[in-house]
């Protein structure tokens, strides 16, 4: 579904991405640990191009998506659902609103429709009630929770998330992990960059290991988890597990 | 500061002559008079401030501009067989408006000095003046020469004659101000001793004050400075001929003293109502009219300058923030030069240099001033506003497929408008105090009819207080107005 080749991005001389070749499939779930500052974020802004990569491509569904024009490169992006860590719902909108701004707007869906898309996915993350609720008045767990069904709102074909719990009061972690374990099941295509290794051992299918700007290590949790080969994830994983 | 801003029109002039084909000073064969003729109106500057020679008064129900000098306009006119336009501007501007082809002569009680003639041309004299010194009524037998006044404060108006004149008093300390009213007031508060002003002028004002007296001067004066002439541009002498024949006729007539006793009239009225009575009726009563004439011209610049203003800065912080060539650039000189110059200024040289190629009436160029003004100050505050929306709100925005306008649209800019409304608030508030500077190319907003209230009234501070207070409510209700928005937008 997403093939990246060869992929390198510099800021300046910081060479933070170096030739990563990858590729993630229809269904699958992915999650990307790694030391902060190996260029995790950095990887996952390139797939949908928030970030332009300095060097090699991105296809996605068929399409290279580096080099590509504005317009269509909006239209694709409307299938990658990305979902950030500090949230950045739009303080200006309702929790229903934040859903429907986008469809409505630059999809061009109905607006009675995009409603009642909103008010189900609302539902679905468990927040049925806050329809009318502005950001500033939800917990961040709630609002994690509104900003993936912002995402999903598009009808996403994959969504991508990076550290969606790194900014949660503990308490709240729960919450959003299971709306998005229950998203993996229902067989969403998943990008997951995250330092919840429980949530990757039970829910991943497969699990990188990024370092230096290279993917050091790829495999199932297992592989990963409780043997891992190379020796910068040994010394890694024994720092966070 | 008054002599810079002179200078600085001198060289305004100088720079604007750069643009128009050099014209032959001396060979003219009557195209100045054909072009008044073919255009069927003779545009006449004055300075209404200036009783008996140019003031305020209702005739027929209707504010207009009389006085002896206006009926000489109005005689020049019918002999020229032409409709007469008066534009009334400050005396400070009338040179340069006549210069800058603003207006075609200038009728102002204007002494020919040698200065003057280096720049303009003028008409033979059709009054002899004289000079006189104006007192506080209870100094009347304190001060009663030149040598009395030895090494005081002394008064006079920026830029006339009468600048000169003081200089003969010893050791004087010389105080120059643009407004006449101005100076009056000055004289009544204690802050200057006399006045150095025009005889018949003086005359009028301590014949309707009885807290002033005034007596001949018993200066030295030359030839020259001794009586009003018409000012023309140089080398339009077919027009000169013209007028001096007029003025020839009215000498021989002997029609000033008749235009006078007529202007003396109007100056009586001001003080009766129409069936000759004297006004009993209050302040507000009498001249309320003027005060709202004023306030309906300052909100439609205020509102037109926020509205262009608005547009152009927009505009303006979108470049600014481009990546297109050459936008941001172009976008940035614009905003720091504007930012960096006096609105005065800009409002001169809008007036001044249009007036070169084409005649834009003095409230649209006043507007276009204004609004190109608040323009580059509303462009740096969207541009900090859009610059303080976390760059979050964009990327979650563009990452759901939103394009860069959409983002822009619907995302970054409300929010951004919340941030800065309080700033936005401020410049609005700025622009209807600031709107006021365009009363110096004579457009009738509030603080210009003050000046016309307070020189038909001769009340030096009431209208001031009048138009403090009418400032006020303005400025308060627009306060007000905005905050109800700024809640409206508040989910915090
Ligand atoms: N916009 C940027 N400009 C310059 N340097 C950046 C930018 N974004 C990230 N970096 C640098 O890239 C490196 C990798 O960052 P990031 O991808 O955020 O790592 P991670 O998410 O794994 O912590 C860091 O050294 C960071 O300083
Ligand atoms: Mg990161």
């Amino acid at each position: 579904m997403i093939k990246v080749n060869h992929l390198k991005k510099s800021f300046g001389k910081n060479e933070v991405l170096k030739d990563i070749n990858e590729e993630f499939s229809q269904g699958e779930v992915v999650v990307v640990i790694g030391p902060s500052g190996s260029g995790k974020s950095t990887f996952l802004r390139c797939l949908n191009l928030l970030e332009e990569p300095s060097d090699g491509e991105i296809v996605f569904e068929g399409t290279t998506l580096t080099g590509l024009n504005e317009k269509d490169l909006n239209q694709l992006r409307q299938k990658m659902g990305m979902v950030f860590q500090q949230f950045n719902l739009f303080p200006h909108k309702t929790a229903k609103q934040n859903l429907t701004i986008a469809p409505v707007k630059s999809k061009g869906v109905d607006k009675h429709q995009a409603d009642q898309t909103a008010v189900k996915l609302l539902r679905q993350v468990g927040l049925g009630d806050k329809e009318d609720a502005y950001p500033a008045s939800l917990s961040g767990g709630q609002q994690q929770r509104v900003a993936i069904a912002r995402a999903l709102a598009m009808d996403p074909d994959v969504m991508l998330f990076d550290e969606p719990t790194s900014a949660l009061d503990p308490e709240m972690v729960g919450e959003v992990l299971k709306v998005m374990k229950d998203l993996a099941q229902s067989g969403m295509t998943m990008v997951v960059v995250t330092h919840e290794m429980g949530f990757a051992r039970e829910v991943a299918d497969r699990v990188l290991f990024m370092d230096d700007g290279y993917i050091v290590e790829s495999g199932t949790p297992d592989m990963i988890f409780s043997n891992p080969k190379n020796e910068r994830t040994q010394d890694f994983l024994s720092k966070v597990l | 500061m008054k002599k810079g801003i002179k200078g600085f029109i001198a060289l305004l002039i100088l720079f604007s002559t750069l643009f128009i084909p050099a014209e032959p000073v001396l060979a003219e064969d009557g195209s100045a008079l054909q072009r008044v003729q073919d255009a069927g109106v003779l545009v006449v500057g004055t300075s209404a401030d200036f009783p008996p020679f140019e003031f305020y008064a209702v005739v027929d129900g209707e504010r207009q501009v009389v006085g002896m000098d206006m009926m000489i306009a109005q005689k020049v006119a019918d002999d020229l067989g032409v409709e007469l336009q008066i534009q009334d501007i400050g005396f400070d501007s009338l040179l340069p408006a006549l210069e800058a082809r603003n207006v075609d002569v200038v009728i102002a009680g204007m002494t020919p000095t040698a200065e003057r003639r280096r720049s303009v041309d003028f008409s033979d004299i059709y009054f002899q003046t004289f000079q006189n010194i104006m007192i506080r009524a209870e100094d009347e037998d304190v001060y009663d020469s030149l040598e009395s006044l030895s090494g005081l404060t002394v008064g006079v108006q920026s830029g006339s004659l009468q600048e000169d004149l003081a200089q003969q008093i010893p050791d004087a300390e010389i105080m120059s101000l643009t407004d006449l009213n101005d100076l009056l007031l000055a004289l009544k508060t204690n802050r200057i001793e006399a006045i150095v002003m025009q005889g018949p002028n003086a005359e009028a004002h301590a014949g309707h004050d009885e807290d002033l007296h005034t007596f001949v001067g018993g200066f030295e004066l030359d030839d020259d400075d001794q009586g009003s002439a018409i000012a023309f541009r140089q080398g339009e002498d077919s027009l000169v001929d013209a007028v001096n024949e007029s003025l020839a006729e009215i000498e021989e007539q002997n029609l000033t003293e008749e235009y006078l006793a007529e202007a003396g009239e109007y100056m009586a009225q001001a003080e009766l109502d129409e069936d000759g009575e004297e006004i009993e009726e209050g302040f507000i009563a009498s001249y309320w009219e003027y005060f709202l004439d004023g306030t309906l011209i300052t909100l439609l610049i205020s509102a037109s300058a926020v509205f262009f203003g608005l547009i152009l800065g927009s505009l303006l912080a979108l470049m600014r923030l481009s990546k297109v060539f050459l936008l941001k650039p172009l976008a940035t000189a614009y905003v720091e030069f504007v930012r960096g110059t006096p609105l005065l200024i800009q409002v001169m040289f809008i007036y001044f240099a249009s007036g070169m190629f084409f005649n834009l009436p003095a409230l649209t160029a006043g507007i276009i001033a204004v609004s190109l003004n608040s323009g580059a100050y509303i462009a740096e505050i969207i541009r900090s506003g859009i610059n303080s929306v976390n760059k979050g709100q964009d990327e979650a925005a563009r990452s759901l497929g939103m394009s860069k306008n959409d983002s822009m649209r619907y995302i970054v800019f409300p929010q951004a408008l919340k941030n800065i409304w309080p700033a936005l608030g401020n410049e609005f508030i700025t622009i209807i105090k600031e709107s006021s500077i365009v009363s110096v190319i004579g457009v009738g907003e509030l603080i210009f009819q003050t000046r016309v209230v307070r020189s038909i009234s001769f009340q030096g501070i009431l209208p001031l207080f009048i138009t403090m207070l009418i400032y006020f409510a303005l400025t308060f209700s627009l306060t007000k107005l905005l905050n109800f928005y700024e809640g409206r937008m508040n989910h915090d």
